[in-house]
């Protein structure tokens, strides 16, 4: 009886040299590993060119020639578009969308960012129309104020870039949170820019 | 008696080790997932803060870019010192010096990128790899306080030094 009794007894496995492999492993994997995901924006520098000749008289044969003018009051936005009163004359040209705050200011010590200042929802909603109008145009050009903060351009990038709360179609959309707006992003010399710049 | 009570409390007092083997496989599934094997080094500092964005597109290997709030470096060498100075908003700012300047360009960063340029050309010409092909792409990677007009000399000198196409370096926000 006792025989039998020691005979069912499981030999225990010898977990030490997997404990050994497991502990070299994992000083090197945390080195290794990136806790934070980087991306890339790509952007161009203006293509420097002849103009491109068009019909003048014909509205829709214009190019749209979007831009955004990014500063401490706000987005203005212009172009060769019927919502972008582009027959008007002088200031009335364009769409101005002021920030929530003057000055656009952010407290980050608040825990704020650009996006709180700025009014990305109006800027978002005015780019999808454009958009639903001309879906086959990819291109705006930025031209924000020389003193902006560089996050502020790059929250301008990725409000003119997409809409994640835009509905999204698989072909159209690929690589984008949501709807793609204008994914080629352009940035121009700024507003009062030196010459002999870009 | 006695002695058979001390021989089994011996034998039961071996170390359990199947509970952390349990936790280090979980530890290991966790930072196998998390490994990226890229030749691209992000370090921020208190001087590189990253800005973050909802970009997805995934950071490829070209000739590094680094603006920090004091420093411009090329592929981790360092090129030109930056200064701090309040602008007349009061704001705290940063600028390349005059003296290292002709207009908009960089002296100092256009003589680099320029031989970055042509070492990237030659080792094309020499290898006719495609995929060593010259395109001038330039990873850039910016602190998010530095003001747009530094931005703007750094993009006008690189343009001047052929790399036209800048990927800005981001945190993504996506989770990508």
């Amino acid at each position: 009886m006792r025989a039998k009794k020691r005979g069912t007894t499981a030999e225990e496995l010898n977990l030490v040299p997997i404990m050994n492999l497991v502990t070299i492993l994992i000083p090197f994997l945390l080195m290794a590993a990136q806790f934070v995901s980087y991306a890339v924006i790509d952007s161009t520098l203006p293509a420097i060119g002849p103009p491109v000749e068009t019909e003048e008289d014909d509205p829709d044969e214009k190019p749209l020639s979007l831009q955004v003018m990014i500063s401490f009051e706000g987005f203005a936005v212009g172009g060769n578009h019927k919502l972008l009163n582009s027959d008007a004359e002088g200031d009335e040209r364009g769409v101005k969308i002021p920030c929530h705050s003057p000055g656009c200011t952010y407290s980050v010590e608040g825990g704020e960012g650009p996006e709180d200042a700025y009014d990305l929802k109006e800027l978002r909603t005015l780019l999808g129309n454009i958009k639903d109008d001309k879906p086959e145009e990819q291109n705006v050009i930025l031209v924000p104020d020389p003193s902006l903060p560089y996050e502020v351009l790059v929250m301008a990038m990725d409000a003119t870039r997409e809409d994640p709360e835009g509905t999204s179609t698989e072909d159209a959309d690929a690589g984008c949170n949501g709807r793609c707006l204008f994914p080629y992003v352009v940035i121009s010399g700024g507003v009062g820019a030196a010459s002999g710049g870009e | 008696m006695a002695g058979k009570k001390t021989r089994r409390a011996v034998a039961e007092g071996g170390l359990t080790i199947t509970s952390l083997m349990d936790a280090m496989t979980i530890i290991l599934c966790f930072l196998l997932k998390s490994y990226e094997a890229s030749d691209v080094t992000v370090t921020p500092s208190d001087d590189l803060k990253i800005p973050s964005s909802s970009a997805l597109a995934p950071i490829k290997s070209t000739v590094q870019l680094i603006v920090s709030q004091s420093r411009i470096l090329v592929d981790g060498e360092h090129v030109v010192n930056l200064q701090e100075y309040v602008d007349d908003e009061g704001r705290t700012t940063f600028e390349v010096p005059e003296d290292e300047k002709k207009g908009q360009l960089i002296s100092e960063l256009f003589n680099n990128l320029d031989r970055k340029a042509q070492d990237l050309k030659q080792i094309h010409d020499s290898t006719g790899l495609t995929e060593a092909e010259f395109k001038g792409q330039i990873l850039l990677q910016c602190d998010r306080n530095l003001p747009f007009s530094l931005i703007r000399e750094v993009m006008y000198t690189a343009g001047q030094a052929q790399f036209g196409e800048f990927k800005f370096v981001v945190v993504s926000t996506s989770g990508g």
